[in-house]
């Protein structure tokens, strides 16, 4: 646990990020994540586009995402994800407040590695989002080419 | 009239359309006094025409009178009428015997003549003088015999012919009467459409009589519309000599009518049209069905269409509801947490209890949305029906409702229950629903009674019941029971989303079932709901 991933966390709404980033904060993950408010502004994260062109080329160790975003949607960044060579090693944890089964069906069939449901309840929500993070940025071994401090 | 007009038969051409009544009866007449003639003369010849000898018989006895009456001419003084009466005799002959009987006439006459008339009387012998008389003699009535003999085989063959073309005409006239039987419209025009023929059952479809159609321009009478240009129709019949198709047209009475129509054209011996004869029969009332199933279908398409689009709307937005309704439910909670902890200290318990149902709203509102959209996703999904084993589905249901209820006194009985057939997942749901109701509603009693099983149902209908003996409710709030959201109790004494019925009814109606429950406030109650047996 020496070594901490890089999150990439795609939600745009800052309500959301604010509750995951204190949730995160408990394990200090908060430094290692980076926030893209639509799919479009992931995609360019991923491909070091537009104001990440200078980005050293590294790919994070796991993708939050979520599925209702503005401009790319979050099934067309994860096909985008999943079709690149580059890119389709990285971990991507679909993160939603849909229960809609087809949404589930349709992540895993495009290659997500985990489908998970917001809670309501803030108490189960923290608990999510700490022990994702902490599985996919600490004891998870990321691919190669994947961002460790 | 058809059958009784022999005369027309001798020269059909010249039978007029419509004879004077008092004039058909004197031709009649006539007719018949001819016919009874004729049937005389035909039967004596006939007689004769069976016999050689008679024949034979019959020229010895014509010549045998001839000679009497020469004889008695002679003895009256009456000279030179032997040779015209013997001439007449072989004449007799030839005509109603044919000519073998008018050789033996013409010589025994000669033989005769020479032996009574000519000089020396009552001997055979000829001068040489006489001899030029006697080739004369013979000559003439050899000649005699002869014209007779042509003009009877004339007269033969032209009553044969007549014969064979009065049986032509009684067969075409039957023909004739059994098209005109036939109930499907046949008539003919010629090639300026005129109509030559018009049968009984083109009289009822089109409404004119024969009398009234015949000789009519058939395009101004029936006031046709084609499907093509008329002379592609034409066109077409004259390359294949048939034509078929649909057409409008207008009965006497004015009323359109749409026929199925065939055409099939006639050709004289040189191949030059002559005449259509259209066979048709009436198919607007199969074209008004045909026109009302598409306008129905039609309607049909629109309406499923727009079921789709309805469908479509509802999934759109069901999964807004999933998204969007969730996440601030979410943010409220979460920041009311984040608060709770940062002002913890600071809190009365007032405000702790605030707080707390804050908390609780956030999560009631959670589940209420959970439960709604689960009631919208039975009513959009497809069902997978199979035979489904009910007493196995009651047991799996009880034993998951079981583990809700640990700790307390309950008497489940689950009497014999049939196999039905429908969606298992979706019939595990509705025990589910009934017996967690159940469950619930018994908590005030010590010891709660369940009861399962099956109350006898019509052909082919399964009837099951769940009976408890519960807080049962008032049933002048039956009607209420199944709608969504709807409580008959507070939340306080029995928690719930008021969904559970709802979802309950929507699955049964999908199965084509029905549900309905009998309680009395207090006393438990009984909910029955039927589905189809396997």
């Amino acid at each position: 646990m020496e070594k901490l991933g890089r999150i990439l966390m795609v939600e745009d709404d800052p309500k959301d990020v604010e509750l995951s980033m204190t949730a995160l904060e408990d394990y200090n993950l908060v430094n290692e994540v980076v926030v893209a408010s639509d799919g479009e502004e992931a995609l360019d994260y991923l491909f070091c586009r537009g104001r990440f062109q200078d980005r050293s080329s590294d790919n994070p160790a796991v993708i939050l995402l979520d599925l209702k975003l503005p401009k790319v949607d979050g099934l067309e960044v994860l096909k985008e994800i999943k079709s690149d060579a580059k890119l389709k090693m990285i971990p991507v944890v679909v993160l939603t407040s849909s229960k809609e089964e087809k949404d589930m069906v349709t992540s895993y069939k495009l290659g997500v590695n985990a489908y998970v449901v917001k809670p309501v309840d803030f108490h189960e929500f923290v608990n999510a989002i700490k022990e994702l993070g902490v599985f996919w940025a600490l004891i998870n071994q990321p691919p190669p080419g994947s961002v460790r401090k | 009239m058809r059958g009784d007009r022999p005369w027309h038969h001798f020269c059909p051409g010249l039978a007029p359309k419509k004879p004077a009544k008092r004039l058909y009866l004197a031709a009649k007449m006539l007719s018949n006094a001819n016919a009874g003639h004729e049937i005389t003369a035909t039967n004596w010849q006939s007689w004769l025409s069976r016999s050689p000898f008679l024949r034979f018989i019959f020229a010895g006895t014509c010549v045998a009178i001839a000679l009497g009456l020469a004889l008695l001419s002679e003895h009256y003084n009456f000279h030179n009428v032997e040779v015209p009466l013997f001439l007449f005799a072989v004449a007799l002959t030839a005509w109603y015997a044919g000519s073998g009987p008018a050789a033996l006439g013409v010589a025994l006459s000669i033989v005769l003549f020479d032996f009574f008339f000519v000089p020396p009387i009552y001997s055979l012998t000829v001068t040489v003088g006489e001899i030029p008389y006697f080739i004369v003699f013979i000559s003439f009535a050899c000649l005699v015999a002869w014209f007779s003999a042509v003009r009877r085989r004339v007269e033969r063959e032209l009553l044969q012919a007549r014969d064979h073309l009065q049986m032509e005409v009684a067969e075409r006239t039957q023909q004739a009467s059994l098209l005109g039987l036939t109930h499907d419209s046949i008539f003919v025009r010629d090639m300026d459409f005129f109509i030559t023929y018009w049968n009984k059952g083109a009289q009822e479809l089109y409404g004119w009589s024969a009398q009234e159609a015949l000789g009519q321009h058939s395009q101004e009478l029936l006031r046709t519309e084609y499907p093509t240009a008329l002379e592609e129709i034409r066109t077409e019949l004259v390359r294949a000599g048939r034509w078929e198709g649909e057409l409008r047209r207008r009965t006497a009475g004015g009323t359109e009518v749409v026929v199925a129509s065939r055409w099939s054209l006639r050709r004289d011996e040189q191949g030059r049209p002559t005449a259509i004869l259209e066979t048709s029969n009436d198919v607007t009332d199969r074209k008004r069905r045909e026109q009302e199933i598409e306008t129905l279908n039609r309607a049909l398409a629109a309406g499923s269409k727009e079921l789709e689009t309805t469908n479509k709307e509802l999934e759109a937005f069901a999964y807004s509801v999933s998204h969007d309704l969730r996440a601030p439910l979410r943010h409220m909670a979460g920041y009311a947490e984040l608060l709770q902890k940062r002002v913890s200290s600071l809190m009365d318990e007032k405000s702790h209890r605030y707080m707390a149902m804050i908390l609780e709203s956030a999560k009631r509102m959670g589940n209420l949305i959970d439960d709604l959209l689960a009631f919208s996703r039975i009513g959009r999904a497809e069902t997978q029906k199979t035979q489904v084993n009910l007493e196995q589905l009651v047991k799996e249901a009880v034993s998951e409702v079981k583990q809700e209820a640990s700790g307390r006194d309950i008497v489940w009985r689950i009497g014999a229950l049939p196999v039905c057939y429908g969606d298992r997942s979706m019939l595990r749901l509705v025990f589910i629903n009934l017996l967690s109701n159940a469950v619930k509603f018994t908590r005030p009693r010590p010891r709660a009674e369940i009861e399962i099983g099956c109350a006898e149902g019509s052909r082919g209908v399964v009837e099951v019941f769940v009976k408890d003996n519960g807080a049962g409710f008032d049933m002048k709030y039956a009607g209420k029971l199944f709608g969504v959201f709807q409580r008959l109790h507070q939340t306080e004494s029995f928690e719930g989303t008021g969904i559970g019925l709802a979802t309950v009814q929507r699955i049964i109606h999908r199965h084509g079932g029905n549900v309905r429950a009998e309680a009395v406030v207090d006393h438990g109650a009984t909910f029955y709901f039927s589905i189809p047996g396997a």
